[in-house]
This record gives C-alpha cells, structure tokens and sequence, in this order.
C-alpha cells in the first residue's frame, strides 16, 4: 500500500512528466540519427553509385535530375556509403509525413554526365 | 560441414524421426524447387543441427507431376506448419497431414497457384478465388463461436482468432494468420546477397539484429568470409540490445493486457530510453541496417559506447524497480498466476522456443548451445521457471531482461578496438550450395536456410523465425481459460506476425 502509493503516485510528481513536448518543440536527436537523404549537388558527379546501391530502387537519375523517392527509402544509408564524393547525407530531418504520394518524392537537379 | 542424406519420397519421414529421436536439434522442414540450381523437380527437406553442431539435411526429390510424401508431422508434430508451408508456397503434398487447410495462403488464392516454384515470376498477381476458410471449431449445446479480429483495437498486428467458448470459459481457439504475407522469400530469389538482406532483416521491425545475424552468418559460410574480432564483439552487443529492449517492451505490454496501466506505462517509457540509447548508438532506433554479411555496415559510435555501461546500469536500476511495482500489486499477480498454463510435453511436442519454452523448464539457448558471434568467450546464463503459466513468462523475460543488460554492459567495456569489416573478398559460392545461420533473438532461435543460385546470387531463402515456431503453443495456452484472459497469455508469448507470415 505504502509502496505503492509512493511509487504511482509521489515518483511521478516529483520526477515530472517524461514526455516531449512535441510537436511544440523539434525533437532532440543523436547525431547518428538517419533521417531524410539529402544531396549536395555541387559534390554530385552522378556516377550513379547511390543508385545501383540503393536496395529498394528509391532512387533514379535522369536528365541532370536525382530523384529520391521517400515511398521507397528504408533509410539503410547504402547509397550514403557507395557515394565515391561523400556527396549524399543522411540529415536529422524525420518529419516526412505528406498528404500527398507525390509529395514524398523528392528531386535535386544535379550537373549531369561524368565528370 | 553439412551432410546431404538423400531418401526417397516415401523414407523421409522415418529416416528424419529416427535423426531427431537419436538427439539432432530439429531446425526447420522446407520445400524447394530445384529446376534453376540444375535439378528436375521438387524436394521436400530437412534441416537439422548434428551432434558436432553441423548440418545435417536429410532431402527426398518429388517430381513436379506427383510431389507427394508421406507426411512427417504424425510422428513429429513440431513440423506441421512447416509442411502446411510448403503446401501452400510450392505444392508439395504431405500425405496424411492431420489439418491439410491451407495456411500462408489464404483461401483467395486459386488452387494450383504456388508462388515459390520458379515459373512463377515475383509480380505475377494470380485472380482472386472465391474459397471460404473454415474454423476448426467445437459443437454442443451451449457452445458459442466468439471471433475476434483480423482488425483489432490498438496498434497490434492482424490475426483471426475464433474460439469456441461456454459462457467464459474457452473450449478451443483457432488462430488463422498469415495477413501480412508480402512474399518476400519470392522477392529476394535472384538478388545478390547484399541485395536481399534489407528485404530480411525487414521481415518484421523488432527481431532485425537477429535476423540480419542469422542471414549474414549463413553468407559467411557460403562466401568463405571471416569476420573481425570487433565485428564479432558488437554484433553481440546489438543482439543484447535488441533482447533488453524487447524484454522490457514486452513485459509493458504484458501489463497492458492486464489493464495494468501503472507497470505497462513505465515499462513503456522504460523501453522508450533503450530505443534512444540504440538510435544514438547506431542512428537507427531498432537496429536495422547494422549487420552486413562479412562484419557491420559501419562503427559503432565510439564515445557511446564507452557511455552505455553506466547508462544500462540505469536502465536496470529502473527496470528492478518497475518489476517490482508490478509484482506488488496482488491484482496484477492473481492475474499473472495459473493463466494460460502450457505443459512441458506439449511445448516440446509443439518445438516451442525461447521464453516460451524456458517457461516450462526447457533449458535451451542457441547462444549458449551452438555459440556464434562472439557467445562463445562469454557466460551466457539460461533463465528458466517451472509453472508454464503468464508468471512464469514474465519472471523468464525480466531475468532475461537483466542479464541481456548485464551482458551489453560487459561487451561494452571490452570492445576491442580495429576494423569492422572483413577485408577479404568473398569467394562466389558453388550452384547449389546450401548453408544455414542462426541466432537467439527475444523470441526464441530463428533459423535462415539460404542456398546460392548462379554467380552469387540467392536460389531459395527461408526464415523459420522464433514466432513461426510458437504461436501454435499460443492457441494451445487458451484451452480451459477465460475470454477476457485471452490478451494477457497472448501478450505473455508475445509474438510477432509479420516475420511469421514474410
């Protein structure tokens, strides 16, 4: 009885709430944390690594245009690691909800043709 | 080494009872179509662990006009799925199976539609049949038909469960899964190694670490690669994690099918730390896309590492207290005790594993009976209890919890230093050529058959994951208990659906 009411009841007013408010504040993620893949164009010299090594085809690379398609990305950082420039990361950003299936895929118009 | 022993269709089954009786560790019973690795038809097959820990498969040729056997499960009932599997997946036919319905396939797939024989290609959409399924069910006066799901209240995963119920009291329950079949085992068939393990270790989102271990290992074996002593180290460390978290989300939602809200928020929010500590570890909060065939996809976070030791003493601290607030409350505990009782003979029967099959005193664990990684330099201790019941479950995964956190713990402070990853190229495996790894995940042993198919890629691969194994225990549990028990003995196996359906 006593046990119980100090651990349901006065542990949990002292210690406070253990949840984030969230949505109201971004939430704090490690470092590590592999969110949306970004790529820096100006480092791409599409040679078309991150798409062969992508293992669910998010990827496509046409016309001067690298397409990620999130519907698709497992978010493995495959295409991260096969890049021979470092030139895709894999950021902090993990609020990728859309409304829309177009909405989730994403293009960055890259130089085109090998360097 | 392995060892083939081939058998005609009509020996098999006596030649595998006599293996298992004789002491080889039954690991799982496929079929295969053998036609693109240089064959003329079906096998049905075997997989077994010999006395000296190899493998040993015992395989009978079916040709593709009659794939029929005399059926394996009269004399060892733990395979019945497995044939009913292959029933479904390739057309074999078990001859004399006590319950020939289908099972992975649901009835509105049309007759004749065996998606893993190789003239079938991956995204061929067969027309839906107009088949209806049928409960097993008991009949009397009084007795009523309860179904419950596939669609049920709260963020679980989809299964049909129909019992046969007087007033509370339930006769029997007929699981029917197999919802979330995606057919990956088809999926993968022609991919390279590399290119098939994301489709695996997704199998299901919680067991990853062990199914990505287990697949690695058997690419290890088939390529000829080593792994390096870190590698080796912090796929230990991961599966660990893997366990802690599951533990402890687990006996949370052990609580939750009590209505026991104060244990199954904070166990909650227990497992929620351990989620974070993985992201921060290894950017990914359960783990995935970490064990590659040949060592890790990349380093741990070094000063993490060096951080959990004193973080997982917290955890345990906490998780110390949060057990003891459930096992103090006599509500909880009156529920907990004598539900869902399960024997030990009939778990044995049944080739039940894990947690499930601790809880009635059978002392078996992968880690510590058929070392990988890097198991073997440790003291792996086996948790067992006696009762059979939902408190038996629950003191096996909270000591469990503990010494997967002890053992992280120590495999973080003695993580050596060096590469990650084997520096050898591997070598392109022979057609044909068969290997099986295994691991000890939350749930039990799960097992991956995989065999090569040409210039390195994957012919056949099969996932007999830990939930496969027992959620025929879980049906059997429910006989004799209440309805209103059924999500607390559901909830103290815990299994998973996706990884059993693939």
């Amino acid at each position: 009885m006593w046990h119980d009411l100090r651990e349901r009841l006065l542990r949990p007013l002292i210690r406070g709430p253990v949840t984030a408010r969230h949505p109201a504040r971004a939430p704090i993620l490690p470092p590590a944390a592999r969110g949306l893949p970004v790529l820096d164009a100006a480092r791409c010299d599409a040679s078309g690594d991150c798409v062969t090594a992508c293992p669910t085809r998010a990827i496509a690379l046409d016309a001067g245009t690298w397409r990620l398609d999130l519907g698709r990305c497992v978010f493995c950082a495959a295409c991260a690691d096969a890049c021979p420039r470092e030139a895709i990361a894999l950021t902090g950003r993990v609020e990728l909800a859309a409304t829309d299936r177009t909405a989730v895929v994403t293009e960055t118009d890259v130089a085109g043709g090998r360097s | 080494m392995s060892n083939v022993v081939h058998v005609p269709a009509d020996g098999f089954a006596p030649m595998v009872a006599d293996l298992v009786a004789g002491g080889a560790r039954y690991r799982m019973l496929l079929g295969t179509d053998d036609r693109a690795i240089g064959g003329e038809g079906l096998a049905v097959e075997a997989a077994l662990g010999g006395a000296d820990g190899g493998l040993v498969r015992v395989v009978a040729r079916l040709p593709m006009e009659d794939p029929s056997y005399p059926a394996l499960t009269p004399a060892f009932p733990a395979v019945h799925w497995d044939e009913r599997e292959a029933a479904d997946l390739l057309g074999l036919r078990p001859m004399g199976h006590p319950d020939p319905r289908r099972l992975v396939l649901h009835e509105t797939f049309p007759d004749g539609f065996w998606p893993l024989r190789k003239d079938i290609g991956a995204g061929e959409r067969p027309p839906l049949a107009d088949g209806r399924w049928e409960a097993f069910t008991a009949h009397g006066e009084g007795i009523y038909q309860l179904p419950v799901g596939p669609i049920h209240a709260g963020v679980i995963e989809p299964g049909h469960f129909r019992f046969s119920a007087v007033g509370e009291r339930v006769l029997h329950l007929d699981a029917r899964l197999f919802y979330t079949h995606r057919g990956l085992e088809k999926l993968v068939e022609g991919r390279t190694f590399a290119g098939a393990l994301p489709l695996v270790e997704r199998a299901c989102g919680v067991c990853t670490v062990t199914h990505a271990l287990g697949y690695s290992q058997a690419v290890e074996v088939l390529t000829g690669v080593g792994v390096p002593e870190r590698a080796r180290w912090a796929r230990v460390l991961l599966a660990e994690l893997e366990r802690a978290y599951n533990h402890v989300g687990d006996l949370g939602n052990l609580c939750a099918g009590m209505g026991y809200n104060a244990g199954s928020s904070r166990l909650g929010a227990l497992k929620e730390r351990l989620l974070r500590l993985n992201d921060a570890l290894v950017g990914h909060r359960y783990l995935q896309a970490m064990i590659v065939p040949g060592g890790l996809r990349r380093d741990l976070v070094a000063e993490r590492v060096a951080a959990l030791p004193a973080e997982l003493d917290a955890v345990s601290h906490e998780l110390a207290a949060a057990v003891r607030v459930v096992l103090r409350s006599d509500g909880a505990v009156s529920r907990l005790n004598r539900t869902g009782i399960v024997r030990a003979e009939g778990v044995r029967a049944l080739g039940g594993l894990g947690v499930a099959a601790k809880a009635v005193g059978i002392e078996a664990d992968l880690r510590r009976d058929e070392p990988y990684a890097a198991y073997g330099e440790l003291e792996v201790p086996v948790v067992t209890a006696h009762t059979g019941d939902a408190a038996a479950r629950f003191h096996v995964r909270a000591q469990e919890a503990h010494d997967a956190l002890r053992l992280a713990k120590d495999v973080a402070g003695r993580m050596p230093g060096g590469g990650w990853m084997a520096p050898d190229r591997p070598t392109t495996p022979a057609v044909g050529a068969v290997a099986m790894g295994g691991a000890e995940g939350p749930r039990g042993t799960s097992w991956i058959w995989l065999r090569a198919g040409a210039d390195g890629t994957v012919d056949r691969v099969r996932l007999r994951s830990a939930s496969f194994a027992n959620w025929p225990i879980v049906a059997s549990a429910v006989t004799g208990d209440l309805v209103p028990d059924f999500p607390l003995i559901n909830k103290s196996f815990e299994l998973c659906y996706a990884c059993t359906d693939r």
